[in-house]
């Protein structure tokens, strides 16, 4: 594990407008730093910004104030068409639902990420993808269509995806929270151990057992959002 | 995979829908070019009828009944003229050519013209020459010893059976003067492909009038002068004479067309219409589909596609769906052309369907374009799609 943060967040504030006027702000983090090849989970009660966080630092929305970085680069200090191309290449997002393309197989889901980021040589996107699918235990369903796996396969398969471009930070929006307990811990154990093997900064929103257990680092959002802690303390 | 490939894959999961657009461009394209091959095809059929001669020259009456029935056999023939205005104008010095033509009954429908040698003749100045796809031209046999001996036009031949060496009548009285298929000719995409022809001999023969007659009777003759400054006078002194008149092929032609470019402009209004009924069911469908992978685009958008390449996958469906229909619909609207021809035919009017209209290149490139154009709004939608907004989870 080096020592150079993945992540480095300061004074972020992101508010959102209000129909009478004024502004609601749902997140303000002072201060925020993920070392490179930790793992760090965030917890926290549903609307306490957690996923808002996860989406400033995937640079998919903008915040109202504050810097971010990821690695060595600035993402707010980037043009919307560079913060793609950055974001593509140097950050996997989990979804909590998946979100896997349904027209596409197993396999060209993961190669989707690949596509976009320019990262893996076009002639070797195929093979990466099978052997993440592999290593998530997938092998034999490269060529299932979302609906054809169950809900821990599509899991895996978002994981893959997440993975495709082995990209240093991987930010996971409970990965898990719609797996029966025995799935979620299963999947939850794979994604760590394939996070470790390829040395990738993850930082995780959940509330499993096995995430908490297996985390670096614990964050509670009604600590590390300030907005959060003034909106409990009204 | 490409950008392309994804692009397809999306038109590919969307089978019924996309099928279903793309036959809608299909069938409007058909229509579009179906028209457009038939006028061109019949003004193209009219005009390589009409052209190898100057002036028609048949009894009084209306000029466009004449050249329609004379030349494109879809009227009433005229009454006759005498034979002798033909040998008068073949003996004209100001006359190049005069091919006499006698109009008849027909066989199955298919009309029975009588003429001489002189119609097939390869003159330098035809537009269009004959030949024949089997056996030989009928002989210029003299009035008193017809040979009955008849040549088909390609559609005759094919609709009728009829072979080289084949006799036939219609009508019990006829069965006394049975006609004999000496030759076919080679299509020429007018009305001599739905004629049978035979000598004046012939046709005087088969016709109990005309036997007795001394005089005997032709329904016109065709005419053209040597010189173009004798085409006025010619065409003066037959029409002030008792029982002629002249026309100018050209000018009846004139008049046909106007007739038929009114009917040309409420086609193109109709097709107009209907091709922006296709835009707005191309559009329909590529907004939709867009709206409803909304999500999917914000998890592109999340992987990392950029505006551009969400932009640009739906533009290449909307392409692709007009290419294919585009395509689809310029074979369609032969195949529809052709069948069409067909019936048309039966009418009287002959046209090409497999003739290749210059403007089916601009009609395909018009549909891409324009089916392209009308997935752009639906390629802004996805391109504007917000990413963290349409990313949160269902409920």
């Amino acid at each position: 594990m080096t020592t150079r943060p993945a992540v480095v967040l300061r004074d972020v504030r992101k508010s959102f407008p209000l129909g009478g006027g004024g502004s609601l702000e749902v997140l303000d983090v002072e201060r925020l730093d993920l070392p490179a090849g930790s793992c760090t989970v965030l917890r926290g009660r549903s609307g306490s910004g957690k996923t808002t966080l996860l989406n400033l630092i995937a640079g998919v929305a903008a915040p109202s104030a504050g810097s971010i970085r990821v690695g060595d680069t600035d993402v707010l200090a980037l043009s919307e068409a560079r913060r793609d191309r950055f974001r593509a290449a140097h950050i996997g997002y989990v979804f909590q639902t998946f979100n896997l393309l349904s027209a596409f197989t197993a396999l060209e889901n993961v190669m989707l990420a690949m596509v976009f980021a320019d990262a893996v040589p076009r002639r070797l996107q195929r093979r990466r993808a099978a052997d993440l699918l592999a290593r998530l235990g997938l092998g034999e369903r490269v060529a299932h269509k979302p609906q054809q796996l169950s809900r821990g396969e599509q899991q895996r398969v978002a994981i893959a995806r997440a993975m495709a471009n082995n990209p240093p930070l991987i930010l996971a929006d409970e990965p898990c929270a719609s797996l029966d307990v025995r799935t979620a811990a299963e999947v939850i154990a794979t994604f760590l151990e394939v996070c470790r093997q390829e040395e990738t900064s993850l930082l995780l929103v959940s509330h499993e057992e096995a995430a908490l257990a297996a985390a670096d680092r614990i964050f509670d959002m009604a600590e590390l959002n300030r907005a959060e802690a003034r909106r409990a303390a009204a | 995979m490409t950008i392309l490939a994804i692009a397809l894959k999306y038109l590919r999961g969307r089978f019924v829908a996309s099928t279903l657009t793309a036959l809608s461009i299909a069938l409007g394209v058909s229509l579009i070019v179906a028209s457009l091959i038939l006028a061109r095809g019949i003004k193209e059929g009219f005009l390589v009828g009409a052209t190898d001669y100057n002036l028609l020259v048949g009894a009084k009456g209306s000029p466009t009944q004449l050249v329609l029935g004379v030349v494109f056999r879809m009227d009433l023939a005229t009454p006759n003229i005498e034979y002798t205005t033909y040998q008068g104008l073949q003996n004209d010095p100001r006359v190049e050519t005069a091919v006499p033509i006698g109009i008849g009954d027909a066989f199955q429908g298919f009309r029975y013209v009588a003429t001489n040698s002189a119609y097939f003749a390869p003159f330098a100045w035809r537009h269009k020459m004959y030949s024949l796809s089997a056996g030989r031209f009928f002989a210029d046999d003299p009035p008193d010893a017809p040979t009955y001996e008849a040549v088909l036009g390609a559609e005759a031949a094919r609709a009728t059976g009829l072979g080289v060496g084949d006799r036939f009548y219609e009508g019990e009285e006829m069965a006394e003067y049975p006609l004999t298929a000496v030759g076919i000719l080679r299509p020429t995409h007018g009305a001599d492909d739905r004629a049978i022809f035979f000598s004046l001999a012939s046709y005087w023969g088969m016709n109990e009038v005309a036997r007795k007659l001394t005089v005997k009777p032709l329904t016109a003759v065709l005419v053209r002068p040597k010189r173009m400054s004798d085409l006025g006078s010619l065409h003066r002194e037959l029409n002030v004479a008792a029982e002629t008149q002249a026309v100018l092929p050209s000018g009846v032609l004139l008049t046909i067309f106007n007739m038929m470019a009114v009917a040309e402009d409420v086609l193109t209004m109709i097709l107009a219409i209907v091709g922006i009924i296709v835009l707005l069911y191309v559009f329909v469908s590529l907004y939709s589909a867009t709206l409803e992978r909304r999500r999917e685009i914000a998890t592109m958008r999340a992987l990392g596609a950029r505006r551009a390449t969400v932009l640009g996958i739906v533009l290449i469906e909307s392409c692709a769906l007009a290419a294919v229909g585009g395509v689809g619909g310029l074979l369609g609207g032969h195949a529809v052309a052709y069948f069409a021809g067909a019936l048309l035919a039966k009418g009287g009017l002959v046209a090409n369907p497999f003739f290749l209209d210059p403007l089916e290149a601009a009609v395909l490139a018009s549909v891409i374009l324009l089916g392209t154009l009308a997935g752009l709004l639906p390629a802004v939608l996805a391109y504007r799609t917000e990413v963290a907004e349409n990313l949160a989870p269902l409920s």
